[in-house]
């Protein structure tokens, strides 16, 4: 039988010919290092085209200004930095002199004295990162909890807490922007009542806007936060329980001693991903709010980018820089880890 | 539920040394105190439900009640009076309307078409890369892998000014030494400039899947195929990728599901907002917040039409995404 079917393909092997055999004969003979990188080209060119060259590109016109004018691009080296940070350029910024968080006029940005969209845009992606991802970090744990006990109704309760991670950036926008607008939404009164957000022109107010947008992100994103806690839970041993509850643990002292250690870990790179990602906030702004209320870096490259390249660019690679080192976090814990 | 509220009665209306006495009982008994942790776990349970489920609701209500009521703010409860959102009036009308002021359907057609050729392409080169990261041994594989991963976590706007100018149609120039390679086809306002972004985009998550996936097929199958006369390609199509569906449905819905929401590039590379020029969701629904900001009800009946596809996907393929996520998330 055997010999039969290796005579069979033989003889079709050698009956056929022309280029595609040719060519199979030629990837069978490839040896395997040869073979891991052809089959990877498809990946280095579509990242390459689309990834490397724009971020080496962003990098080069972040050193010239003029790069859209009439003139020559002219080469200025770190320039567009220094002023970025120094605010020297804050004039190019549209929409700037509209929002300046000035001391004097701005009654809703307390924690923030900066005069500089830039510094403004820096310091708003941080609040916004930081509490967005500690919000999101507390309640998905307990999503995650949740999800991890065994009761009737645990599907449906498991796809409601989906759904607002998948429903699309633009709808999302839309419902929070449909929830706090001053003639719609309910919800403006009531906040607004106890102080939290400005009563009137609500989502044009740095603060209350920065707020709503807060919100909803927690409201999206906790889910996927939730599944990431919720895989570090499931991979804790369960007899460990068994074991406390022998030993006379209640269910605090398991949850403190064994739990919680144990998947710190899992919650850790939960947290860095979402970092990560947070710091990349600009959809929800632009739906719900506007770039020029809550300028976050990325709103600012994109605000700017069809009249200062230059400076966009610059904005794009700190942006990118910032992001570049927590990820570098991240990937040292996975090479420590080994893949 | 009911048992939470009847023992919070109880102790609030109680005099201290009841309260006492019941916390006692509670921690001294164990019966009472299982009870007490699963009504806990019920309302905590109710509590994520309501939260996570009503913004859903509050379109409905917007969708349905009739735009000149929307404007007028008031949504206190007929007899309560307490302020709280229900439809006042029924007006379905606004879901044909939704059509009729722009061709919503187009919109969402887009959306479709570039998230399913997004998705072929994302997964055809991924499979290619999972296979090689996930069975094949050779060197510089671990800095490949962590160059694909580095890529992910980049913002896109780092990538936007140098893709945006291509897409214009403007020459491609070697960083750092001014050469100009060639001049590329003007892609803005075709498929293309936003398929290819999104292919880059979510390319990394689908290879870490599939690497996932593939890695764990036995490698006696891939062998056994082998030694049939079958070539390495042949073996990935036909024994190792039938054998990890599972692991390509996650890493199809994954994909799908964002570009489908995708809004990054989604808003910015379709510079007309028509959908001849293949805008996609993104610009049918910012259509009614640019063009007829007070049709509230418009704004939200064009939500719960753009997210019901999505809704019947994430409920048919729940197990995909949460498996996906997590594997996906934090590599294995």
């Amino acid at each position: 039988m055997s010999t039969e079917q290796e005579a069979d393909t033989a003889d079709r092997e050698s009956r056929r010919s022309g280029p595609l055999v040719a060519v199979t004969r030629w990837l069978e003979n490839l040896g395997e290092t040869a073979f891991a990188y052809l089959l990877l080209t498809p990946v280095f060119v579509i990242l390459g085209a689309i990834a490397l060259y724009p971020l080496l590109r962003t990098f080069e016109l972040s050193m010239y200004v003029n790069v859209l004018g009439t003139g020559d691009p002219e080469f200025v080296g770190l320039q567009n930095y220094v002023d970025m940070f120094t605010g020297a350029r804050d004039p190019d910024f549209p929409g700037s002199t509209m929002f300046l968080p000035d001391v004097s006029t701005s009654s809703s940005f307390p924690f923030v004295h900066v005069s500089g969209w830039f510094r403004s845009a820096l310091v708003v992606t941080l609040v916004f990162t930081i509490v967005s991802v500690f919000f999101e970090t507390v309640i998905g744990f307990g999503q995650a909890l949740i999800l991890d006990q065994e009761f009737r109704g645990r599907r449906l309760v498991r796809v409601a807490i989906i759904i607002p991670w998948a429903i699309p950036l633009v709808i999302q926008g839309m419902i929070f922007y449909l929830m706090f607008h001053p003639s719609t939404g309910f919800l403006t009164e009531y906040l607004a009542n106890v102080g939290i957000l400005a009563p009137t022109n609500t989502l044009n107010d740095p603060l209350s806007a920065l707020i709503i947008v807060t919100i909803a992100d927690i409201w999206k994103t906790t889910a996927f936060m939730a599944l990431l806690i919720l895989a570090g839970l499931q991979s804790v041993d369960r007899s460990l329980y068994e074991v406390a509850r022998v030993a006379g643990a209640s269910r605090w002292q398991q949850f403190k001693l064994i739990t919680l250690p144990l998947v710190l870990p899992a919650v850790a790179i939960a947290v860095l991903f979402r970092t990560i990602d947070a710091m990349r906030i600009y959809g929800l702004i632009d739906i719900t709010a506007s770039c020029t209320v809550v300028p976050s870096l990325s709103c600012m490259v994109v605000e700017t980018f069809n009249t200062h390249r230059g400076l966009a660019s610059a904005i794009a690679f700190v942006t990118a820089g910032i992001i570049g080192i927590l990820a570098m976090i991240v990937i040292y814990r996975q090479y420590k880890e080994g893949f | 539920m009911a048992t939470t509220t009847e023992q919070r009665s109880d102790s609030e209306d109680a005099e201290d040394g009841v309260i006492a006495q019941w916390t006692k009982g509670v921690i001294g008994d164990d019966e009472k105190r299982a009870r007490l942790y699963r009504a806990l776990f019920y309302v905590a349970c109710g509590f994520f439900l309501v939260t996570t489920l009503f913004p859903f609701y509050w379109l409905l209500v917007l969708a349905l009640t009739p735009n000149s009521q929307i404007l007028t703010g008031d949504w206190s409860l007929p007899v309560i009076g307490i302020e709280f959102p229900h439809p006042q009036g029924f007006n379905p009308q606004a879901f044909v309307e939704v059509f009729q002021q722009i061709p919503f359907h187009l919109y969402v057609f887009n959306s479709f078409v570039l998230a399913t050729v997004t998705t072929i392409i994302v997964l055809l080169v991924a499979s290619l890369a999972g296979y090689v990261f996930g069975r094949l041994d050779f060197p510089g594989k671990g800095p490949l892998m962590l160059g694909v991963l580095m890529v992910s976590y980049f913002p896109p706007a780092a990538f936007l000014i140098p893709l945006f100018d291509a897409f214009l149609g403007n020459a491609i120039v070697v960083p750092f030494l001014g050469i100009e390679l060639f001049e590329p086809p003007r892609l803005v306002n075709t498929p293309g400039s936003m398929i290819m972004p999104f292919s880059a985009l979510f390319l990394p998550l689908a290879i870490f899947i599939l690497t996932t996936f593939y890695a764990q097929i036995p490698d006696g199958l891939e062998d056994a195929a082998r030694v049939e006369g079958t070539t390495r390609l042949g073996a990935l199509f036909r024994v190792i990728m039938p054998l990890s569906a599972p692991g390509v449905a996650t890493a199809a819905v994954l994909t799908f599901i964002a570009v489908y929401n995708e809004y990054f590039f989604s808003s910015i590379m379709a510079l007309e907002n028509v959908p001849e020029n293949w805008s996609p969701l993104v610009g049918g629904i910012l259509s009614y917040q640019d063009q007829y900001t007070t049709d509230f009800n418009l704004m939200a009946a064009a939500s719960i039409v753009g997210v019901i596809p999505i809704l019947i996907l994430v409920i048919v393929a729940q197990e995909r995404i949460v498996s996906g996520l997590t594997a996906g998330g934090l590599k294995e």
